[in-house]
């Protein structure tokens, strides 16, 4: 049986209360209490398309971000491609490709070329092996009229793509998308799916693990899902899986049920 | 070694690039020196007085005086404020939880981002002196140019640690640079940039000469003003790397712990 792309073992997180006023000061040496992660366990196999689906607060982006090793587990073990996120997090970065739909974090002034072919030179990529990948993923992500122009002239949709490019760029097993669609429009982050899809699954055998809240976008992409509420796993497994494991007709339905929310909100599911 | 150079260059590459979108602020920069140093000739020429000339160090006049002293308090501002600046500008961008999923080292980051502005401090010195050389009459002719370059490169590494510990108190806390507040208040009054120590009070002149400032801004007078070479800078130069050896390998400790401290409570990206 091959090695899991992503092993999470009983990860615990635990954030420290938000403060404000003089007591902000002390929050960084305050007990963390406030629990993010409440013991996850899963595995993602290569090249398998996991999401994340909960409400806000639910633990999947700090689930992301200690497996990208931005932030450190209180507890459990979280390993990239066999290798431990907090012994190792080196050898996890050079597996890794990660993207926040949050923020774009590219350098504004710059163009698009210049800001790849930088953060390609940190992922140990440069000259004529960087100029190959850039003009290879420009091709892929349709950005070839946009690599000489800096960023903040870009569209919010080619920031996207362009983010995801930067995330691929050194060829990582593994890619962590969080809310990749957040800041886009309805016609962009449908875009956005459709080239995801066809474009970076099944090619390279590129596992993704991806957190969205877009019900649609779970369903194009994912070949499993992952049901958090308030930290804990509820539920793992394919669409059909989840769907006849609560009765439910659609993803939505199975969600609700899953997290306990009131049956009247999943229209066509429970309303008859 | 050859690597971390490679990738040092390449956040002085980043750097520069994004400098070069901005042509017209090198003019204004180059403008705004030229004010700075014709202000401070028309104040020495107003407080110029034999006796003055006679109290100063090397015998020179106050403006030459005052002008490195200026020139050096901005440089000892970039060595303090580069690192969390630079942090500080990633964390806003939302480029730093890029930079550090990358597989570029914390130092080499640290470094990489401060060597630009350090670059470009130097070069803002020597627009001050050429200005001063070429409109006011300061002296240039007489300096020891490996020697200066000795003593600046000895200064930066000495103060970057004060710097990276600003870095760390940014990381926690958010905002706020007392290291820089409190080094550089104490510089400015007892490190003789404007006015000898001399004048200063026994007791102040005592804190003076614990203050590396203090011997970096004479070795700097004497090898630009009187072309002292290494046989006379040796001694604060060797003040100078101490303070670095001791404090370099301290801050990036002391940086890394702030770091995953951020990563514990889950507050890289706060602002």
């Amino acid at each position: 049986m091959p090695e899991a792309a992503i092993a999470v073992v009983s990860l615990e997180k635990s954030f420290p209360p938000a403060r404000s006023g003089w007591r902000a000061l002390l929050q960084p040496f305050e007990k963390p209490t406030v629990m993010a992660l409440a013991g996850i366990s899963l595995e993602v196999r290569p090249g398998e398309a996991l999401a994340l689906l909960g409400a806000n607060g639910a633990g999947k982006s700090t689930l992301l971000r200690i497996l990208a090793t931005l932030v450190l587990p209180t507890k459990g073990r979280a390993h990239i491609a066999g290798h431990d996120a907090v012994r190792d997090p080196g050898a996890v970065r050079r597996q890794l490709g990660y993207h926040a739909g949050s923020d774009s974090g590219f350098y504004a002034r710059l163009t698009c070329r210049e800001n790849l072919r930088f953060f390609g030179s940190l992922n140990q990529i440069s000259g004529a092996a960087a100029a190959r990948r850039i003009s290879q993923l420009a091709a892929q992500f349709h950005l070839e009229e946009s690599l000489d122009r800096q960023v903040r002239t870009l569209s919010s949709g080619t920031v996207q793509r362009l983010s995801l490019a930067r995330a691929l760029l050194h060829q990582p097993r593994v890619l962590l998308l969080d809310e990749p669609t957040r800041s886009l429009d309805a016609i962009g982050a449908a875009e956005f799916r459709h080239f995801l899809k066809s474009e970076v699954l099944g090619r390279d055998e590129t596992t993704l693990l991806f957190a969205s809240h877009a019900l649609s976008e779970i369903e194009l992409l994912a070949d499993r899902i992952a049901v958090l509420d308030a930290g804990r796993l509820l539920a793992c497994g394919s669409l059909a899986d989840l769907k006849h494991r609560t009765g439910t007709a659609s993803l939505e339905g199975a969600f609700l049920r899953l997290t306990g929310r009131s049956a009247h909100m999943a229209v066509g599911d429970f309303s008859q | 070694m050859t690597s971390m150079l490679r990738e040092i260059w390449i956040f002085f590459r980043r750097d520069l690039y994004i400098a070069l979108t901005y042509r017209t602020a090198f003019l204004f920069e180059a403008i705004e020196a030229l004010f700075g140093v014709a202000m401070l000739f028309y104040v020495a020429r107003f407080v110029e007085s034999p006796q003055l000339h006679h109290s100063l160090p090397h015998g020179e006049t106050y403006f030459s005086f005052s002008l490195i002293g200026f020139v050096f308090l901005d440089y000892l501002n970039a060595a303090m404020d580069s690192f969390d600046r630079s942090l500080m500008e990633a964390r806003d961008s939302g480029t730093l939880e890029h930079l550090l999923v990358t597989q570029t080292s914390l130092p080499v980051i640290l470094a990489g981002s401060a060597i630009y502005p350090f670059v470009a401090s130097t070069v803002r010195i020597a627009v001050y002196l050429s200005w001063g050389a070429v409109l006011f009459g300061f002296p240039l002719g007489e300096a020891n140019w490996a020697a200066v370059l000795l003593v600046l490169i000895a200064t930066l590494l000495a103060f970057s640690g004060l710097g990276i510990l600003s870095a760390s108190y940014l990381l926690l806390f958010k905002r706020g640079n007392p290291a820089k507040w409190f080094f550089l208040g104490l510089s400015s009054l007892v490190g003789g940039m404007l006015f000898p120590i001399s004048v200063l009070p026994d007791w102040l002149q005592l804190v003076a000469r614990l203050n590396p400032v203090t011997y970096a801004l004479d070795a700097m007078r004497a090898a630009l003003l009187v072309g002292d070479g290494f046989h006379t800078v040796w001694r604060p130069l060797v003040v100078l790397l101490l303070f670095a050896a001791i404090l370099l390998p301290i801050s990036v400790a002391v940086f890394a712990r702030s770091l995953r401290r951020t990563k514990m409570t889950g507050t890289l990206m706060h602002r």
